[in-house]
């Protein structure tokens, strides 16, 4: 197993430095620069300005420098001043953690037991009623979804507040609209792992050895109807945890999520590095989870 | 010339720590209903504090009034620094600060400001000459890289001494007279000097709390840290909680603290302008900074006492790259510009009480109003365009206008397309672009017709009128004309206040001949903004000085 | 009393093209102890049949149209799935078909084999786990107390299918179904699967169900026989008696068939036409498009079982006239 996880870690280095790279190339060549403006800058003063932020070396060495920093982090932002990058995230990412990981709790909480519930009668009522609003919850945008939760729970019943990330009540709308999106492809993919695990020989197998549908489900069917779940639930917390631009926005939470955009618009050369960077080896971290946890719930992957 | 304020006060020591309990920018208060609308009137206290809780836009980027350039900077920097002139809450006009009063000189080139003896910084420290001496110096120099250094550019030598053409600050026009006395010696008359340096970056900063910190001339200083922070203005840094809210609260050490009625100011970043409105709508905002364009009429029609929209200094436009034909033909822009039905796009697209522009400078800029022509109709535009060699359209090449990505801009293009097509009869097509892009593709002359925006920096009609300089930083049309040139500079050195108004009236007058712009409408700036709110006057800069609010 | 006494069962799936008649009036006995075979081409019924007594088809689509099926004097078929659960995996067990997907690839061989004993014999888990290493053992698995405790994906096929016999018998049931346990298996493994299966069944005399296409499978091994076609028996009787002297066309054809039977150098004999599509109106005899002898009331007349001679019975009704002699 350590061999394993010491294999896959080696692995995710070549893909992050190809996103370090591609970001970097991105942001460099993408027309204006950090210090566009609709006031432009007299020329002279955007000089010094560039070569204060190393701007005006050759690309090179800025490339250099670039990856130098995103494993430091020391390197300032440009457009926050006085804050490096390794603080941005430092400070927005807990808050980007909380939030996605009761957004993930809601999603499991909702979207599992729906799925179960769907797989157990397919067809019938039992099924299309959590699948219908599951349709509604995959196609319904959080940015729709959360200024009505908003109006509804906030503004008509004053439940709680509009926006904001103070009072532990804070948590409930913006948590509930990230997680119900998810909820609904949670309670998809359940479903449908499940029907494809419950259509199987084994199942028809442990039937006609008298076992009970709840020891069908409990023993038999889970592991392989979760499989869907899990290998999606891996990217999917990675994106959860480190924030969503609209959820942040909608409900003005001091997330990571903002940072994503707001960099990329900022040319925040620096910001943009860093939280990609991150992200990326956020995901490639969860997909190593996803493998633990597929190694664990499937045995013939577990050989292999 | 100015009434001289001498009002001593002491900091009244009131427990000022204003933020030991609730964290919430919002505050724990009950609110009440409003009597019309739905909306709730945010608390006029918190724990019995009167604080005023403001919607501010984007999160600060800095609050180091040397290197800011953004407007939400702008409007935490007003409570948290003082300049030598402050502003009056009703016009703006400038009124006694740090300098309790000023002298200038016959020729109008040089200023000398008493500063008030009980000027003190938040730390203690006397505010002196050497102050405001050590902070134009760090503005101005060539290693800061001060994106606003310009402003300064009036002062004789700044400009030079920026660029790094000269290096002894000694020839540079400041000067220490006294302890409390400050000279300032310009380059030429300039009217508008009183209301230039109550600008952001005219203000002083504690030099020794910046070296403390970091470098005095570069960036990077980290003295801009609630706890690192020194100011002198009537309100200090209490907290900074990113992308949450900035608190500042009433500084004792203020030589007018007893005036000010505020207890604190917290200003939050909202970048959505309807999750703002929900807020307000909510009580947890007395002022926001914007108002979505589809709830000003619900709120006009609701809660009239709750939006107010006041004329801004700035306009709307469309820049003409003149290099280029079809426009390289001055006729093709004039029909262009006479086409354009202004009081529909303000009646049916903006409609925020925006006013159809004509011409560049907003009307009474410091007395200044542009002296129309009269303007001709569609039949003169469709005559001018004939003239160019397109009669009825025909043959007109095709042109693209550019805008940034948002839908204001765009139902505004779509409806000039309309017009143009149903006037002119030539097609135009449309081009969004990201807003860094397309303000490259603008600064590169990479357009035919261009979205634009100006806000002016001070008021005074020369903040609208020198960036059309030939050649000047902010023109990015390619256009230039030498009388125009000409007029411009030479309203710079003319101390004769009518006799330099009637100047820029000539080169405006040049400009709308040419028309390397098309004006479109001058700004309005709305707001949602509770009744308990008082003191906030209509301003033509949008600045509420903060000595002069309190909540009832 | 039989053990099991199947009356005029019919199982129809409600598919979106259609009704399919899987199983369309079949009736059928087995005694204690008893070896049953039922032969036919695939797709004729045979399996549906099965499922059907077992509760396993799907439903919906499936239905269970008419019938019953006594079993020690209770309906089967009218059971609920707790009655059902009492007596599937305890007193009717079921090998199946394809070993390598009948196994759950997530779980230990170890708690799958132990499962029936848990749910029915409520055993402690290490008694039971003795219990199934030595019903591994009697199937003939070596090394058996450390195989347990493999994955079956570690199994070779006919491993699997010991596993799955170990597995049925467990709870010493009455009646084994075994549906086609040999037919995905190579052919040595076949005959040691079908030898393991006969010494079991002698050992502890239970009755046997023996499902398969092959009729030359079924020949050695059981003592009656069912021919089904198209959902329906077409001929019943003692296997000596439909091997010597077969009563309906297709049996004929089937047993031409078997190449072990035909003479040295012989073609092989391929029943002419494709097997029926019972979704889609059949004629009166579903055999007759393919039937040689085909007349054409076979196509509209009454077709039923009947006993022409004592205990071999033909749904022929032009060998029930005694037109034919086959
Ligand atoms: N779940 C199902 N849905 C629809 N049709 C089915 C289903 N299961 C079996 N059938 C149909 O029932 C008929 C009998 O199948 P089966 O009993 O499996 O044949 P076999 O004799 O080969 O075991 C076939 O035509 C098959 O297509
Ligand atoms: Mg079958």
């Amino acid at each position: 197993m350590a061999r394993f996880l010491f294999i896959r870690l080696l692995q995710t280095l070549p893909v992050l430095w190809a996103v370090a790279t591609l970001t970097f190339f991105m942001v460099r060549y993408a027309p204006g620069g950090p210090f566009t403006a609709e006031k432009s800058i007299p020329p002279e003063i955007l000089k010094r300005l560039e070569a204060h932020y190393g701007l005006d070396q050759p690309l090179g060495v800025q490339y250099l420098r670039f990856l130098k920093n995103l494993v430091t982090g020391r390197e300032p932002s440009i457009r926050h001043a006085n804050r490096t990058v390794g603080e941005i995230i430092r400070e927005s990412f807990p808050v980007s953690l909380e939030l996605g990981s009761w957004a993930l709790l809601i999603a499991l909480g909702i979207g599992l037991p729906a799925g179960m519930l769907a797989a157990q009668k397919p067809n019938t009522l039992q099924d299309y009623v959590p699948m219908s609003a599951a349709m509604v919850g995959v196609g319904l945008p959080t940015f729709v979804l959360g200024p009505l939760v908003v109006l509804l729970f906030a503004l008509k019943f004053g439940w709680f507040n509009t926006s904001g990330w103070n009072a532990p009540s804070d948590r409930v709308l913006p948590a509930f609209t990230l997680g119900c999106h998810l909820a609904a492809y949670v309670a998809r993919l359940t479903r449908g792992g499940m029907l494809e695990v419950m259509g199987q020989d084994f199942i028809r197998t442990a039937r006609a050895k008298g076992a009970s549908g709840w020891r069908i489900l409990t023993r038999h069917a889970w592991r392989g109807g979760l499989l869907p779940v899990v290998t999606f639930l891996g990217p999917a917390a990675a994106g959860l945890i480190t924030g969503s631009f609209v959820i942040e926005t909608v409900f003005n939470i001091p997330g990571l999520g903002k940072y994503f955009v707001g960099s990329v618009f900022d040319r925040d050369i620096p910001v943009v590095g860093g939280t990609v960077f991150f992200f990326a080896a956020l995901i490639l971290f969860f997909n190593l989870l996803v493998d633990i946890a597929q190694a664990w719930l499937n045995p013939k992957v577990r050989l292999e | 010339m100015k009434p001289i304020f001498l009002v001593a006060t002491v900091g009244l020591g009131l427990a000022l720590a204003g933020c030991k309990k609730s964290d919430s920018p919002a505050g724990s208060g009950s609110a009440q209903s409003a009597k019309k609308g739905d909306v709730k009137d945010a608390p006029s206290r918190i724990d019995g504090k009167m604080v005023l809780l403001r919607g501010n836009g984007a999160e600060p980027s800095d609050l180091d009034p040397q290197l800011v350039t953004g407007v939400p900077e702008h409007m935490i920097l007003m409570g948290l620094f003082e300049c030598l002139t402050g502003q009056d809450p009703k016009d703006l006009h400038p009124v006694p600060a740090a300098a309790e009063r000023w002298e200038v000189s016959a020729d109008q080139l040089t200023y000398t400001f008493y500063i008030r003896k009980n000027a003190q910084w938040s730390n203690g420290d006397a505010v002196t000459a050497h102050d405001f001496h050590r902070s134009y110096r760090r503005i101005l120099e060539p290693t800061l890289a001060a994106q606003y250094a310009y402003m300064h550019h009036v002062v004789k030598g700044a400009q030079d001494y920026n660029e790094g053409k000269l290096k002894d600050f000694a020839q540079v026009g400041y000067k220490v007279v006294d302890d409390h006395t400050f000279q300032i010696t310009l380059v030429g008359p300039t009217p508008y000097f009183l209301s230039l340096v109550n600008h952001t970056s005219w203000m002083p900063v504690h030099l020794p709390t910046v070296e403390k910190h970091g470098k005095a001339y570069e960036r990077g200083s980290k003295w801009t840290r609630p706890e690192n922070f020194v100011c002198n203005g009537p309100f200090t840094l209490a907290k900074w909680e990113v992308n949450q809210f900035i608190s500042i609260v009433r500084n004792p050490k203020h030589w007018n603290a007893a005036a000010v009625k505020l207890d604190e100011i917290r200003f939050l970043p909202i970048t959505d302008q309807a999750t703002e409105e929900r807020m307000f709508r909510d009580g947890k905002l007395h002022v926001t900074d914007t108002v979505p364009p589809t709830k000003i009429e619900v709120y006009q029609k609701n809660s009239p006492a709750y939006i107010r929209i006041d004329p801004y200094l700035a306009n709307y436009f469309y820049r003409i790259n003149v290099t280029k034909p079809p426009l390289n033909d001055k006729r093709v822009r004039q029909a262009l510009a006479l086409a354009i039905d202004r009081e529909g796009i303000v009646k049916f697209v903006t409609k925020a009480g925006q006013i159809p522009a004509f011409n560049m400078t907003p009307p009474g800029t410091a007395g200044y109003t542009f002296r129309s022509s009269g303007s001709a109709g569609v039949a003169e535009a469709k005559k001018l365009l004939a003239a160019a060699g397109y009669p009825d359209g025909k043959g007109f090449p095709s042109v693209e206008i550019l805008y940034n990505t948002q839908d204001t801009h765009r139902s505004v293009a779509e409806a000039i397309q309309q017009m143009w097509k149903q006037n002119l009869g030539i097609e135009v097509k449309l081009l969004n672009q990201e807003w860094k892009v397309y303000l490259d593709s603008q600064r590169q002359l990479n357009y035919q017709i261009c979205r634009a925006g100006w806000t002016g920096d001070y008021v005074d009609p020369n903040t609208f009128l020198d960036m059309w300089l030939t050649g000047g930083g902010q023109n990015e049309t390619g256009w230039g004309n030498k009388e125009y040139d000409r007029l411009i500079t030479e309203a710079g050195r003319t101390a004769d206040a009518a006799a330099r108004l009637e100047l820029f009236q000539k080169a405006e007058a040049i400009l709308m001949d040419e028309m390397p712009i098309l004006p479109i409408y001058f700004y309005t700036r709305s707001h949602l903004i509770s009744p308990k709110v008082k003191g906030w006057h209509p301003t033509l800069l949008d600045l509420h000085p903060y000595e002069h609010l309190s909540l009832e | 009393m039989s053990l099991l006494e199947v009356q005029n069962l019919r199982a129809y799936f409600h598919t979106r093209n259609g009704i399919v008649r899987a199983v369309d009036g079949v009736s059928f006995s087995v005694e204690k102890g008893e070896t049953l075979g039922i032969v036919g081409e695939s797709g004729s019924g045979k399996s549906v049949t099965c499922y059907s007594l077992m509760g396993l088809i799907p439903k919906p689509p499936g239905r269970i149209e008419s019938g019953t099926a006594r079993f020690d004097g209770a309906d089967l078929l009218v059971m609920s799935e707790v009655e059902l659960n009492q007596i599937r995996g305890k007193r009717i067990a079921m090998i199946f078909q394809d070993p390598m997907t009948s196994l759950n690839p997530y779980l230990r061989i170890e708690d799958q084999l132990i499962e029936p004993l848990l749910i029915h014999e409520k055993m402690p888990r290490e008694e039971a786990v003795k219990r199934a290493i030595r019903a591994l053992e009697e199937v003939g698995v070596p090394d058996a107390a450390r195989r347990i405790r493999s994955y079956p994906h570690e199994f070779s096929g006919g491993m699997r299918q010991r596993v799955m016999i170990a597995m049925a018998l467990i709870t010493q049931p009455d009646l084994l179904i075994a549906d086609e346990p040999t037919t995905a298996l190579d052919v040595t493994v076949q005959a040691q699967i079908l030898d393991l299966i006969a010494r079991l069944q002698r050992e502890r005399g239970m009755a046997v169900i023996w499902i398969s296409h092959d009729l030359g499978v079924v020949a050695g091994f059981c003592r009656r026989v069912l021919v089904m076609y198209a959902g329906r028996v077409v001929e019943s009787g003692r296997v000596e008696d439909i091997f010597a002297r077969p009563l309906h066309p297709y049996n004929r054809a089937l047993q031409r068939s078997i190449p072990a039977l035909q003479g040295k150098g012989a073609e092989l004999y391929t029943i002419p036409g494709l097997p029926p599509d019972v979704s889609k109106p059949l004629p009166a005899c579903a055999f007759a498009d393919r039937c040689e002898f085909a007349q054409s009331e076979c196509r509209t007349g009454e077709v039923a079982l009947k006993e022409i001679e004592l205990g071999h019975a033909s749904a022929c009704m032009r060998v029930q006239r005694g037109e034919l002699n086959l």
